[in-house]
């Protein structure tokens, strides 16, 4: 799989790498019940520590993108290509909210009315 | 290119030959000097000769043996074509053996009336065990540095890579075979292991020690991992991705994607063959490098894009100083 990281980002590590994963799910680079390689590969392939390639990891599974499982590694979850580009659109909302001073709850308020 | 491959083939049809007259005419020229029935086979431990075959046995087994070899090795030639070059170096390690051994045999039996007082062959099979692997040494290297450059496309697969984005790829391949064989083996020595610290039977070294190192080999050509970072290309063998291999983009010359089968180069795992160094897992898709005049291949889908990753790499290396 290709992963493309921005070089400009400043974002902190673990979100550039969660990033990076989103991004190649959303392309098709892995598809859903693939397995991702190995933290210690992903940590030398993007140059940073492996703890953090964990805790990248980790976000993505609580977005439902990925599936930790015993003796399997770690996997792509069903139907998570879609669902990594819906991810995307609400980060990027909730960063824009946040620019024009609204916070999440205000948010969820706005999405609860709409029909 | 057919000229060179005709030559080859003429030099490997004049080893046969002269190897095959070699094993007859050994035994059969000297037949005044031998004993009727020749002393063939050898007690390892003692030295003393504890097998023996009629004079024109001795004299047609080997031969049958080369002639066997030989038949192998050209049926795979004719069926996967020129790219099997282990095709030279078996011919070879085994043509230097087995001529060895024959001669080894003929000397032990020479001047003897019965088979039973022939002399000791140990040193002289030693010496043409030690020929015949230098000889299919000598073959295999030989046959590396041959690798045809012109084997590469040219054009080779390139990427675009924007200057504000890092690109890396990662694959991997793994061969459930080689990891079952790793099992099993790793098994066997574990069960021989401990009824011997149990004490249960006598010390079961010779089937300890090979079965572990089968097993270690085994696992370590089951799994690789592939990566192409600005660092260059990285190959990881086995579960713990050691031992492993690095490349710089800057010695990489070109890379590209082809496709290989066990066949061309001669059998899974780590090879080395007239096409270079191969690490084959499975018949298909390879990345293929050539790099600091060698060419180095390994099983893993996807290559192509790994292949255009590498050649941007290491234009870019060339391009800045």
């Amino acid at each position: 799989m290709l992963l493309t990281l921005d070089t400009a980002d400043t974002r902190p590590l673990h979100e550039q790498v969660a990033g990076a994963i989103r991004r190649a799910i959303a392309e098709g680079e892995c598809a859903a019940g693939d397995r991702l390689p190995p933290a210690r590969e992903l940590s030398r392939a993007l140059g940073v520590n492996s703890n953090t390639v964990l805790r990248g990891l980790r976000s993505l599974r609580d977005e439902g993108l990925l599936e930790f499982r015993r003796g399997r590694g770690v996997t792509v979850a069903q139907g998570a290509a879609r669902r990594s580009v819906l991810v995307d659109r609400v980060r990027d909302l909730v960063a824009e909210a946040a620019r024009f001073g609204y916070a999440k709850a205000d948010l969820i308020e706005m999405i609860r009315v709409v029909p | 290119m057919t000229e060179k491959r005709g030559s080859a083939h003429w030099a490997a049809l004049g080893w046969v030959a002269g190897v095959l007259a070699l094993l007859l005419a050994l035994p059969l020229l000297t037949a005044g000097r031998l004993p009727d029935r020749v002393a063939t086979h050898w007690d390892a431990v003692s030295g003393r000769p504890d097998g023996s075959m009629p004079l024109w046995a001795a004299a047609v087994f080997p031969a049958l043996i080369w002639a066997v070899v030989a038949a192998v090795v050209a049926a795979a030639h004719m069926w996967r074509g020129p790219a099997t070059a282990w095709g030279g170096t078996v011919l070879l390690s085994m043509g230097v053996t087995l001529a060895g051994a024959q001669a080894a045999i003929v000397r032990a039996n020479m001047d003897h009336a019965r088979w039973r007082d022939a002399d000791s062959v140990t040193p002289w099979v030693v010496g043409a065990l030690v020929a015949g692997a230098a000889a299919g040494a000598a073959g295999a290297l030989t046959a590396r540095r041959r690798t045809p450059g012109a084997a590469r496309p040219t054009d080779p697969p390139r990427m675009d890579v924007p200057p504000d984005r890092r690109v890396v790829w990662l694959a991997s391949t793994s061969n459930p075979w080689l990891h079952a064989l790793a099992a099993v083996a790793g098994a066997v020595a574990l069960v021989a292991l401990v009824l011997t610290a149990c004490g249960a039977t006598d010390p079961l070294w010779p089937l300890i020690v090979p079965f572990a190192l089968v097993a270690v080999a085994s696992a370590a050509c089951a799994s690789v991992q592939v990566l192409v970072t600005e660092n260059g290309l990285r190959v990881a063998f086995g579960p713990l991705g050691w031992p492993a291999r690095r490349w710089r983009p800057a010695d990489i010359e070109s890379a590209h994607a082809e496709r290989r089968t066990p066949a061309q180069v001669g059998g899974w795992g780590y090879r080395l063959s007239g096409l270079g160094t191969t690490v084959m897992l499975r018949a298909g898709g390879c990345l293929v490098i050539r790099a600091k005049g060698r060419n180095f291949a390994v099983s893993v889908d996807d290559a192509e894009r790994g292949a255009a990753l590498l050649n941007r790499l290491s234009q870019q290396a060339a391009n800045t100083p």
